[in-house]
Parts: C-alpha cells; sequence; structure tokens
C-alpha cells in the first residue's frame, strides 16, 4: 500500500474515533450518567473503533476516551483531577480493558491477515508447481521454465544457474547484479541473501547433488518463499536432468539394438549368398567335365567367395567380442604352446613372411582361455602379416618376468607415428597407413586388449623398437592368479 | 565321390540356396530332396525316408532347432547336419543337444560339406569299425581288447582314462562331441561341468599322440563348443581355425 494512502486511511479513522468519542461525550452528558454507566459506554466505543484500526490508532482513541470519561464525568468536573480512589479505579480499568481488548483486537486481525497471505502463497505454490510439472521435460530451461516463477510471484527478476549446461539463464530487470550473485551462489554452494538489494539466492539440491542455483529479486517474504521456490525449481531442474540421462541411454540402447540388428543382417543376408556362390561353385565341377581354364575359374569363385566368408564370419565374431564382455574360461595352460602355436599357424597361412617362434627361458604356467587368447594372438600375428613387405621377418618371443609372461609380436613395417600410437587400441581406430596398407575394422587391436585385460594382463605397444612394430602381450603367471578377472 | 545312393533332404528357406545344392550333390552322386521349411519336412520324410537332412536353423515357421528335434524323436537313426549362418556357439551347443550329429557355417566349401555326409553317414551305417576290436586313424592304432594304443607301431602308454576318452573319441571319428557329452560318456552321467577336468586330459593325450600338440591332427578344438576326433584320411574334414 502506497505510503500516502497509507496516512490518509489513518487519519480518517483518527477522526472517526474522535468523532465517535465524541458523540458518546455528549449523549452521556446530556443525559447525565454516572462516571460508571459512561465509563461502559466508552468501552464499547473502543471496542468498535478497535474492529478495523492499528493498534496504536485505537491506543489514541482509547486514551481519548479515558480523558474525555475524566473531564466531564469524574468530580472534580472539567478538570483532570481524580480525588475520589473509586474515580481512579473506574479510569485505570477503562483505560487497561480498552487497550488489552484493542490489542487481542490488532493480534487476531494480524494473524488472520498472515493466515490469508501464507493461504495465497501456498495457492501461488501450488499453481507453480502444476505449471511446472505441466511442462514437458524435454522443455528448454531458461524463459519456459523461469517465467511462472516471475508472473506468480510478481518477481523483478529471476536467474537460473544449469549445472549440467553450465549455462546462466536470466529475465527480468535487475538493479543489483543478480546473475553474478546467482553464479556465486553456485560456485560457493550456499545459499545467500541480499535484503538491501532485494535479493535471494538459494543452491539447488537433489538428493544431496548439486544441480545449480537460482536467484530472486523483489520476492517478498524471502525466508518464507525462497526455500520452497528453490525446492521447485530443483525438482524442475532433476526432472529435465533425468529424462536427458533416460533419453541417451534409451538412445544408446537403440544403437547398440541397431548394431545387433545390423550384424545379424549382415550375417543372414550377407552369407547366404555367399554360401550359394560357394556351394555352386564347387558343384560346377561335379556337374561335367570342365577345361583346365574353366576349372581354375570356378575354383577361384569357390576359394574368393569362401575367403569373403570367412573374413565376414571374423568380422563377426570381433563384433560380438566387442559388443559383450568377455568371459574367459579359464584353464591352465602353457604360454610356450600357445605362443609357439599361433607362430606356426600363421607361418602356414602366410608363407611369404618369415614368422619364427623364440623363447627366452622357460616361463611357468599361466591360466587362460586357449580360444580367446589364439583370437588375440592371430589378431597381432594377422597385423603384423598384414602392414609388413613380403620376405618381412616377424618373430614371436616369449619372455618371462617373476610374475607375467610376455609374447612380443614383432615385424619389419613402416614405425605407427608417434601421434598415432596413443590411439591404436581405440575403438574403430585406423591408422593412416593401416587405410593405405590394408582392410580392416578398427576392431581387431581394441578386441585384443579386451582379452587381455580380462585374463588380467594387458597388450601395449613397445615404444623401444626403431624399424617396425612391436606389441606385447602379458599375462600373469599362475602364481599370481589373485589378479585375474574372471 | 560314391554316394551310392544316400538320400539327403535338403530343408533351407532360402531358394537360391536350395538349388545350388542341389544340383551340386545331386551331380556328386547323393539322391537329394528338398523342402522349405521344417513343417514341409516333417511331411517329406512321411513320405520318403532318407538317410541324412541338411537342416538349416534360421527359418521361418517352426524353426531350425524344433524341427530337429522332432525328426530326432521320428527317426533315431537318421543323420542331421545342422548348417547355420550365426558363428555362434550357443547355438551349436542347442543344435547338438536337440539331437543334431553335426553341424557346419555357412558358407562351406562343397568338399568339405560332402566330406561331412560321408562321415555322418558312416556313423549311421551299422558300423563294422564301432565294434570292430582294432581301429585305424592315420598313423594310430586303438585295439580295444588289448586296449592298447600304438602309433607308427610303437606303444603309446596310456591312463586308463586316458585311454577311455580316446577310444570314445576314436569311436566317434568326425563327429563333433560337446564337452558334456564327452564327460557323461567317459566320466559318467554325473559328470558334465568339469570342463578344466576334460581339457587337462585332453592335453594330456595330445602330448603322447599327436606330433605337435600345439597344431593337433586327431583330436581338434571346437572353440566352446567341444571336440572332434580327425580321421586324417578323411581329406576334407576341418581342421580347427583357430
Amino acid at each position: 500500500m502506497p505510503p500516502s494512502h497509507s496516512v490518509r486511511r489513518a487519519a480518517l479513522v483518527l477522526v472517526r474515533g474522535v468523532v465517535l468519542i465524541a458523540a458518546v461525550t455528549a449523549v452521556c452528558y446530556r443525559i447525565h450518567l454516572n462516571s460508571a454507566s459512561a465509563a461502559l459506554l466508552f468501552l464499547i466505543a473502543v471496542v468498535l473503533q478497535s474492529l478495523d484500526s492499528r493498534f496504536w490508532e485505537a491506543a489514541i482513541v482509547c486514551v481519548l476516551a479515558t480523558a474525555s470519561l475524566d473531564w466531564f464525568f469524574i468530580d472534580p468536573l472539567f478538570t483532570f483531577t481524580v480525588t475520589d480512589p473509586l474515580d481512579a479505579v473506574t479510569l485505570l480499568c477503562l483505560l487497561i480493558v480498552s487497550l488489552v481488548v484493542t490489542e487481542t483486537q490488532a493480534r487476531s486481525r494480524s494473524q488472520a491477515r498472515e493466515a490469508k497471505r501464507q493461504r495465497e502463497n501456498m495457492e501461488k505454490l501450488y499453481r507453480l508447481g502444476a505449471e511446472l510439472f505441466a511442462q514437458a521435460p524435454s522443455a528448454p530451461l531458461g524463459p519456459p521454465l523461469l517465467e511462472p516463477f516471475r508472473t506468480r510471484f510478481e518477481l523483478d527478476a529471476v536467474c537460473l544457474f544449469d549445472q549440467a549446461s553450465q549455462e546462466l539463464h536470466e529475465i527480468g530487470t535487475s538493479r543489483g547484479d543478480l546473475a553474478a550473485k546467482t553464479r556465486d551462489g553456485y560456485i560457493s554452494g550456499r545459499n545467500a541473501a541480499y535484503p538491501e538489494l532485494g535479493i535471494s539466492v538459494r543452491s539447488l539440491r537433489e538428493r544431496g547433488t548439486l544441480l545449480g542455483a537460482i536467484g530472486f529479486e523483489g520476492l517478498r517474504n524471502p525466508e518464507l518463499l525462497a526455500p520452497a521456490l528453490a525446492g521447485l525449481a530443483a525438482s524442475a531442474l532433476e526432472r529435465r536432468r533425468a529424462f536427458r540421462l533416460a533419453s541417451t541411454a534409451a538412445a544408446n540402447a537403440r544403437a547398440e539394438t541397431l548394431r545387433s540388428a545390423i550384424l545379424d543382417a549382415l550375417a543372414h543376408e550377407f552369407k547366404t549368398p555367399l554360401a550359394t556362390i560357394v556351394t555352386a561353385a564347387g558343384g560346377l565341377e561335379a556337374t561335367g567335365p570342365m577345361s583346365p581354364d574353366q576349372r581354375e575359374l570356378a575354383g577361384m569363385i569357390e576359394s574368393e567367395a569362401a575367403r569373403l566368408g570367412d573374413l565376414t564370419s571374423r568380422l563377426l565374431r570381433l563384433a560380438r567380442l566387442d559388443r559383450e564382455a568377455v568371459k574367459p574360461r579359464l584353464e591352465p595352460a602353457d604360454p610356450a604352446e600357445i605362443a609357439q602355436g599361433s607362430a606356426r599357424r600363421y607361418a602356414k597361412l602366410w608363407p611369404d613372411r618369415q614368422i619364427s617362434f623364440h623363447a627366452n627361458g622357460e616361463p611357468g604356467e599361466v591360466r587362460v582361455d586357449p580360444e580367446l587368447m589364439s583370437l588375440a594372438l592371430s589378431q597381432l600375428l594377422e597385423n603384423a602379416c598384414k602392414y609388413s613387405p613380403p620376405d618381412a621377418r616377424i618373430l614371436v618371443e616369449l619372455s618371462a618376468g617373476e610374475k607375467a609372461a610376455a609374447i612380443d609380436v614383432r615385424n619389419d613395417g613402416d614405425p605407427i607415428p608417434p601421434n598415432e600410437r596413443s590411439h591404436i587400441f581405440d575403438r574403430f581406430y585406423r591408422g593412416t597407413n593401416a587405410k593405405q596398407t590394408a582392410a580392416g575394422s578398427g576392431l581387431g587391436l581394441y578386441v585384443a586388449r579386451k582379452i587381455a585385460l580380462a585374463h588380467g594382463g594387458d597388450l601395449a605397444l613397445l615404444d623401444t623398437v626403431q624399424d617396425g612394430v612391436a606389441f606385447r602381450l602379458t599375462l600373469p603367471l599362475s602364481k599370481s592368479e589373485a589378479s585375474v578377472a574372471e | 565321390m560314391p554316394s551310392d545312393n544316400c538320400k539327403v533332404l535338403i530343408v533351407d528357406d532360402d531358394p537360391a540356396f536350395r538349388r545350388a545344392l542341389l544340383t551340386s550333390l545331386a551331380a556328386s552322386g547323393f539322391d537329394v530332396a528338398e523342402a522349405r521349411t521344417g513343417e514341409e519336412a516333417l511331411l517329406v520324410l512321411r513320405d520318403k525316408p532318407c538317410d541324412i537332412v541338411l537342416l538349416d536353423i534360421n527359418m521361418p515357421g517352426m524353426g531350425g532347432i524344433e524341427t530337429c528335434r522332432r525328426i530326432r524323436n521320428l527317426s533315431p537313426r537318421i543323420g542331421i547336419l545342422m548348417v547355420t549362418v550365426r558363428d555362434a556357439e550357443e547355438d551349436k551347443v542347442q543344435a547338438l543337444e536337440a539331437g543334431a550329429d553335426d553341424f557346419v557355417t555357412k558358407p562351406y566349401r562343397l568338399r568339405e560339406m560332402i566330406a561331412r555326409l560321408h562321415a555322418v553317414r558312416r556313423r549311421l551305417s551299422p558300423p563294422d569299425e564301432a565294434s570292430a576290436t582294432v581301429l585305424r586313424a592315420g598313423a594310430l592304432t586303438l585295439d580295444s581288447e588289448r586296449r592298447l594304443v600304438t602309433k607308427d607301431g610303437a606303444e603309446i602308454h596310456l591312463s586308463p582314462k586316458e585311454y577311455d576318452l580316446l577310444s570314445y573319441l576314436f569311436k566317434h571319428q568326425g563327429a563333433l562331441i560337446t564337452h558334456s557329452k564327452l564327460l557323461q560318456g567317459v566320466w559318467g552321467a554325473e559328470y558334465g561341468g568339469e570342463l578344466e577336468y576334460l581339457r587337462s586330459y585332453v592335453r594330456m593325450l595330445r602330448k603322447k599322440i599327436e606330433d605337435d600338440p600345439s597344431q593337433p591332427e586327431y583330436i581338434l578344438t571346437e572353440p566352446w563348443v567341444g571336440y572332434r576326433f580327425r580321421n586324417p584320411a578323411d581329406a576334407e574334414s576341418p581342421v580347427s581355425d583357430l
């Protein structure tokens, strides 16, 4: 309420009180009432006056009524002197009772006003909450979220700092740099109040997690309202955050489902026609006599289609290991046997590479899944063969430490550029040389390392080699099998 | 290759593949029939019994596994060779447990398929070999009466369990035997999950009978599924690709 209006209202109330007391005085004087009866009428007048006036307004009327009683009805008349003690008691009773009644009235009115304000605030909060939760969880932060706060609580400005996006959103006109204070509130993680500026800043938390901060400027009754408003803002933020997480998880799950579906489709749709080609090419010879050239061509169709089929199977197997957790079925094994077996197999597959095996000392026993380990070593040997020139030397070397056995696969060939070394185990990463030299999926080394790690070992690129490339696969020896993760 | 009236039923939903396989197998001397689905296969088998069914796992309708189970119930003596495009162990184990004798993964070479068909047929025909007291595979001989194993004429000393294991594998030459079937066949019905136990016996056996245990020629591993005893005389028998 504006001050001028308040003063006018107070003056009117006072004038009305004075008139009321004057009227009571005139009536009592005219009909010659005694002091006790007049006191009762004055009391009624005071009670009536206090019904809709503030305490100090009513108190002035109380004093006026007491003075009027003394002047006009208590001997000696027309003086403020009191000679009879009974009259003094009458005056005192009037003053005390009228003041008490006035005070009680004022208090109950104030409480009613407060209760009404509370009710209104509750209603506003309820409506704000309903409005916020009616918003789609995908709605952007900023004005759509803040506008309801400002309009419902008649704020000058409101500002929100969102932890997830690290963005500040502000609406309204601030005179006290609300944005900076809100950001400070987020950084400190504490609530703050600037009463001189009418600003209140609250940190926003949900189950102990800091989500951001919100600042209000021009909020009436901030002690009561700011925590409730901040609670609503935190819930709205949390709701958006949960939606974002769920959307991301759903998108990931969809992508994974799609990938699985593509892989299965690849397996079925790609391998079935390949099987037809291989079978038909193999059947050509059986169906009738062929010239040597025809036989050679049919053989080429068969073997190349079969190779394509093998490549597809291999890619699918890698993709499966990539998709699923590697669960090795461990059993005791001789690392020399595994490494030597892989080297011999690749020596047969790649006769134009010089693949050899060498063991330094006799390492103990390891616990591995032979199939998985063979797959990891095959990947290293496959790479060594693919990315080295014909006649290149490829050495598979086994050495033993105290706790682990190491299988190194070294090959001549272009070293891996320094800027690519940290990425070669990344999923789907393919080096520049690799892209130019041979086909690949970018999964092989990633899966090989995943297998090594699942055995409690590791796969690393050795940086001590100048000419060529060397990978080291380490496996814990059986004595240290506590470190094996199954 | 003599395939004297071996009757084969091809069950596959892909017409091009069926046609290619039918022509190729017929040209190789097999008596071939075809069916598009599992349901149709059961009808065909009712009218025209055959020796071996080539059964695709992924088919619309009843599906390969269920078809396999029903065919096995109807004809315990028929040979079932499952064909799959997915190189997944669970598919293989499921197929073998449903009663399949073996499986091949698409794409495969015709020679390999024919070798598998012959291997399945050999096991089905009342086996002279299985009842014979002396079995041969490459350089190995197994005399079941004397419980004696020799390689190139020289005796190989085996523990009783090693002998039982080799004897079991020998009698199921060419067949893929799952870990659990092998454990139950050699150790007893109460076994089945003791994989490490089985693997250590296979390792010991390989050391004794193979020229190079890291490149086995007789006892081949089918990764995560089981083992297959290969007779080097079967030229097209597969060698483990791992």
